[in-house]
């Protein structure tokens, strides 16, 4: 469990310096280091004025499984909104008038769709149900460029 | 419920989804993890060939009639609060695509002219406006929520 800072929301008044043990909060890139932040201590977090501070958990709890039926009208509008996706990108490429517009419901029917594939199953990234995914498609047959390396990496540190 | 085998335009959803989340949790390997196996299948799925903004009218319709209605029930029926959730913003960001494309149908570019397009990455509510809203109207998202097109 370490600090976070949200930078949109820091007001400089640099407290988080003062209270810091490790100096974990004072880097050039603004994010706190997490490296050297300690697990647990959250004294940035209590003593910022602005509440850009805050703690991000390593562990998240195991979420009940939904319902069946949830779960399939949810991958069927999934599955919609893919396809919506998809015509939009279509229209998109194609240049001509309203390109803009399509991109912009390109963009929208992904977030839809990613909406439904969160309230389905795949919230967390560690949850069962996304690991036993990752399991799937390591055990399937695809094509040379498919990035098994990548999914090999999750499935050792999720 | 049973493993499925899902279309790569769904996988790369997943996928995205699942970027965004780690992301969230400040890790940033992780992230970039999901994202190479997101475009994988964003290059392996159908592409459309749609020619037509009309071409995506079946598909609202269908959602606002059977999709959203059948999410509904069977939510209700198993008290599935974030289910609700979803299906409450959904159907109101598509009924606005709705009505967009209706307008662009009789407008045309004019409803553009003068306007900017900005898309709630929260919600995916689109608006067409001058400037970015304060507040998403759908889900109260705040302005810096909001993408400009």
């Amino acid at each position: 469990m370490h600090a976070a800072r949200n930078v949109a929301l820091c007001t400089k008044d640099c407290l988080c310096l003062f209270i810091c043990p490790t100096g974990a909060t004072d880097t050039e890139t603004g994010q706190i280091d997490f490296t050297k932040c300690l697990d647990g201590c959250r004294l940035c977090v209590d003593a910022c004025p602005s509440h850009a501070l805050y703690l991000v958990f390593d562990r998240y709890p195991r979420k009940p499984a939904k319902e069946d039926k949830v779960v399939e009208a949810l991958e069927s509008l999934l599955d919609s909104k893919v396809a919506q996706e998809a015509l939009a990108e279509a229209l998109a490429r194609s240049g001509s008038a309203g390109a803009k517009l399509a991109k912009a419901l390109a963009m929208s029917n992904r977030i839809l769709a990613e909406d439904c594939a969160r309230e389905a199953r795949y919230m967390l990234p560690q949850s069962e149900q996304s690991k036993a995914l990752l399991r799937q498609l390591a055990g399937q047959p695809h094509t040379g460029d498919f990035p098994a390396e990548a999914v090999g990496k999750l499935l050792a540190s999720l | 419920m049973d493993e499925r085998t899902y279309s790569s335009g769904a996988l790369s959803v997943i996928c995205s989804n699942l970027t965004k989340a780690c992301e969230k949790q400040m890790r940033p390997a992780e992230a970039e993890q999901f994202r190479t196996i997101g475009t994988y299948f964003a290059t392996q799925a159908t592409k459309s060939e749609a020619k037509a903004f009309a071409d995506l009218n079946g598909l609202i319709a269908q959602d606002l009639e059977q999709g959203y209605p059948q999410v509904a029930s069977a939510a209700e029926v198993a008290g599935d609060r974030g289910a609700l959730r979803c299906m409450t913003w959904g159907k109101k960001v598509t009924s606005i695509h709705k009505s967009v494309l209706a307008r662009y149908e009789k407008q045309g570019d004019a409803l553009l002219a003068g306007n900017n397009l900005f898309v709630c990455e929260a919600c995916g509510f689109i608006a067409i406006a001058p400037t970015v809203p304060e507040l998403c109207p759908i889900c109260k998202a705040p302005a810096s929520r909001f993408v400009k097109i």
